[in-house]
């Protein structure tokens, strides 16, 4: 119920949607809606399907030889950067309901259970080699830290690098001290998209805590909302619909955190990304204008009247120059705002965050 | 014995091959008493080696001294130890009464066998009696025997089976695919609840690594002694002309242990984490799916990888649980009380010592460095028959485990 709640929500507040300055060029791509399918349901993840499908064991050998033929097919390059071998098993266990059955080496003609029509397995798995469409719009879902999240066309899907931002904020809300008790503020998710670090750190706030997940994308909205209502947090985090800080005007100066992943590629690299990113995955949540600074700056910005003192930001940036640029910024234009800046590796040693407290 | 004393002669049936009918029944009768008597004799002689090797006289000798210290007058003054020393002295005299009774139980067959004989008849029931005890005696040494040579820790958890390609590429890649493939023949055979939870392919034929999770009782004990290196020599399959080639894989075991029993506090410090990289600028410029973990133990150089979890946070927590299990084996193996005491100099020897030889040309054969079995079948072998040299091994292990 509280889901229909939210629903109805962003579908109010998206009437109001046109009247929002575009925050670059590339919002202009817009989700097409149709009135009868304005508010279409969030897909459930191929895991949590039925199970109302059946085929035989040696049909569904017959699909996995076929689909590991398929893969071998593939060029160099996208081999390097997937691997098809793992990522077949694990659309066959979602697909699956007893997924152990694929381990014996028997082929007979018993029947086995699926969550989806034999042919669809053949139509995704094509999806995959031949269009690129990534693993995890196939399956569905993305397993993120200790989550599974629900994803699909026009959310982007969370990385593995936006992981620390969760342990970051766990961190400085368990060091408690001088900046008060933050774990149980208010804290913000900016460009929530499926609403990944609005549940991490949902997850770990405190029972008074409470966070708002922010994004200009219906389909965001709604899955995000679909997120938190599935792991039962709809009392810790909603999720509002918006350009950025317009929703929350009525928190200014009350927030204990702000974090954020907003789209930060420079548009000029869009053309070159890897077809899973650049060819499926909603530029909105890309494309972080020229310089790819455009959206970090602004958000920049406007954290420190949004922070209440003493109160937690922390940025990901598109890494190395970008992320020194940023801390420059905040560290010249903002001296007075800002303090403890700090710029944090990601896992591959890359300088990806910059984290600091609102003076 | 108290049986034996309620023989009644007056049933036993003379074998009279003159009569119709019953003289086939006879000969039935016969044959089944041969055979009865075969394993009579093989039983008896696995009861005498089993008393030999259980070391009867140390057991008495150790019987002895409890019995003596648990006479004394300061016996109770320290509960503890008290408690402890009469665990032993039950433990001991437990398994001197097993000894004895396995015993008795053999002299019980063997009287039947030979009474039978001496009466030159047969005696269905008392035949029937004897079988059964040899039946029944047969499963308790089974069980006996197997206390006996899985009495490690972890002996009875599952098992975790890492399997490395060695250097050489294609060749070593497709040794390592025969390596997966024969273990996880074995698993099914054991009736293991066997899965291969990871896989990362060859680049042309074989795979470069994977890792099999057994689970069921006595899997680890079963198959702690298959970690090292296992060599092979064959024509190359991938060499037009088709040399003579050697190749390498390794293998390492683990006990797969539940979370709750890994109560291991490994410093922060001491553990060097690296992650598969997302490759070029990261984030969100890529969209890559494995998010493997790899993690070392730095004060012994020891290290493990996870990659079949479907998230970063998931492969490392089971990366780190993996590190732990094999660190306590580690130490269990270097009879150290804690993982500080590890030596990681002599870890990399052990880990890495070469144990079996399959050769596939000129000759077939399959044998152990360690133990020297030897079997020339290979073909059921490379299917999962690996019992004999899992059992060899074990033998192996408890008689040099006797001898320090």
């Amino acid at each position: 119920m509280n889901l229909t709640s939210l629903v109805r929500t962003s579908h109010i507040t998206r009437t109001f949607t046109h009247s929002i300055k575009p925050i670059s060029s590339s919002s202009s791509v817009s989700l097409s809606h149709t009135p009868t399918s304005l508010n279409p349901k969030p897909k459930t993840p191929l895991y949590l399907k039925p199970p109302i499908y059946t085929t035989s064991l040696s049909s569904l050998k017959k699909f996995q030889k076929w689909a590991k033929t398929l893969s071998s097919s593939v060029n160099a390059s996208f081999k390097d950067s997937s691997n098809l071998h793992q990522e077949l098993n694990w659309l066959l266990q979602d697909s699956l309901q007893n997924p152990n059955i694929l381990q014996t080496h028997e082929e007979n003609d018993n029947l086995v259970a699926l969550r989806l029509k034999l042919d669809d397995l053949y139509d995704l798995w094509t999806q995959r080699i031949e269009k690129r469409r990534p693993f995890q719009y196939i399956v569905g879902c993305e397993h993120w830290r200790d989550l599974i999240l629900s994803v699909e066309e026009g959310v982007l899907i969370p990385r593995p690098e936006t992981e620390l931002i969760v342990d970051l904020v766990n961190d400085v809300i368990k060091g408690g001290g001088e900046n008060g008790d933050l774990g149980n503020g208010l804290w913000v998710d900016l460009g929530t998209g499926s609403g990944a670090i609005a549940i991490g750190i949902g997850r770990v706030l405190g029972d008074l805590g409470r966070v708002v997940g922010v994004d200009l994308s219906d389909v965001a909205v709604r899955v995000a909302s679909y997120n938190v209502e599935r792991y039962n947090l709809q009392d810790k985090i909603s999720i509002k619909q918006g350009s950025w800080f317009e929703p929350l005007s009525e928190f200014k100066g009350q927030v204990a955190g702000l974090v954020s992943n907003p789209p930060y590629i420079p548009s000029g690299h869009i053309d070159g990304l890897q077809p899973e990113v650049g060819r499926h995955e909603p530029i909105l949540a890309l494309d972080g204008g020229d310089d790819g600074m455009s959206d970090l700056l602004h958000i920049c910005n406007g954290a420190a009247s949004m922070l209440k003192s003493g109160g937690f930001l922390a940025f990901e940036t598109n890494g190395e120059d970008h992320c020194r640029f940023l801390f420059d910024h905040m560290e010249t234009i903002h001296k007075e705002s800002f303090c403890n800046l700090k710029i944090v590796p990601d896992f591959a040693g890359i300088q990806r965050f910059v984290t600091g407290f609102r003076s | 014995m108290d049986h034996m004393t309620r023989i009644n002669f007056t049933s036993v049936i003379f074998a009279t091959p003159d009569a119709g009918v019953s003289s086939e029944t006879g000969v039935w009768a016969m044959q089944d008493f041969y055979s009865l008597r075969k394993e009579v004799e093989a039983t008896s002689q696995r009861v005498k080696e089993i008393r030999d090797s259980a070391g009867l006289e140390q057991l008495g000798e150790e019987l002895a001294k409890l019995e003596t210290a648990t006479a004394s007058d300061s016996f109770w003054d320290d509960r503890t130890s008290a408690q402890q020393t009469l665990l032993a002295l039950t433990d001991v005299k437990d398994k001197l009464n097993l000894l004895k009774e396995f015993q008795s139980q053999i002299d019980d067959a063997e009287t039947i066998v030979n009474l039978t004989e001496e009466m030159e008849a047969t005696d269905t029931a008392l035949l029937e009696e004897a079988a059964t005890i040899v039946k029944e005696l047969n499963k308790a040494l089974d069980k006996f025997e197997l206390s006996q040579l899985l009495s490690g820790p972890y002996d009875k958890e599952g098992a975790v089976i890492n399997i490395t390609a060695g250097a050489g590429g294609t060749d070593a890649q497709d040794w390592a695919d025969m390596l997966l493939r024969m273990y996880v023949r074995w698993g099914e055979r054991q009736r293991y609840k066997t899965r291969v939870v990871e896989k990362s392919m060859g680049e042309e034929a074989g795979i470069k690594s994977a890792t099999i999770e057994l689970e069921g009782r006595y899997a680890f004990g079963y198959l702690s002694g298959e970690k090292g290196t296992h060599r092979i020599v064959r024509q190359s399959p991938f060499n037009a002309k088709g040399l003579r080639q050697t190749s390498f894989s390794g293998i390492e075991v683990m006990p797969l242990l539940p979370e709750d029993s890994l109560n291991v506090e490994i410093p922060e410090e001491d553990l060097q984490i690296g992650f598969s990289r997302a490759g070029g600028s990261g984030g969100q410029n890529v969209n890559k799916v494995e998010t493997a973990v790899r993690i070392t133990h730095i004060p012994t150089g020891v290290t493990v990888r996870c990659t079949e979890e479907r998230s970063q946070l998931a492969n490392k927590i089971k990366a780190l649980s993996r590190l732990k299990a094999k660190l306590l084996v580690i130490a269990v193996e270097q009879r150290a009380s804690e993982i500080k005491q590890i030596r990681g100099d002599t870890v990399k020897a052990d880990w890495g010592q070469q144990i079996r030889n399959y050769v596939f040309h000129p000759y077939k054969l399959v044998k152990d460095v360690r133990t020297g079995y030897e079997t020339t079948d290979i073909v059921s072998v490379m299917d999962g028959e690996l019992d004999p040299f899992i059992k060899a091994y074990l033998r192996y292990k408890y008689s040099e485990s006797m001898a320090n």
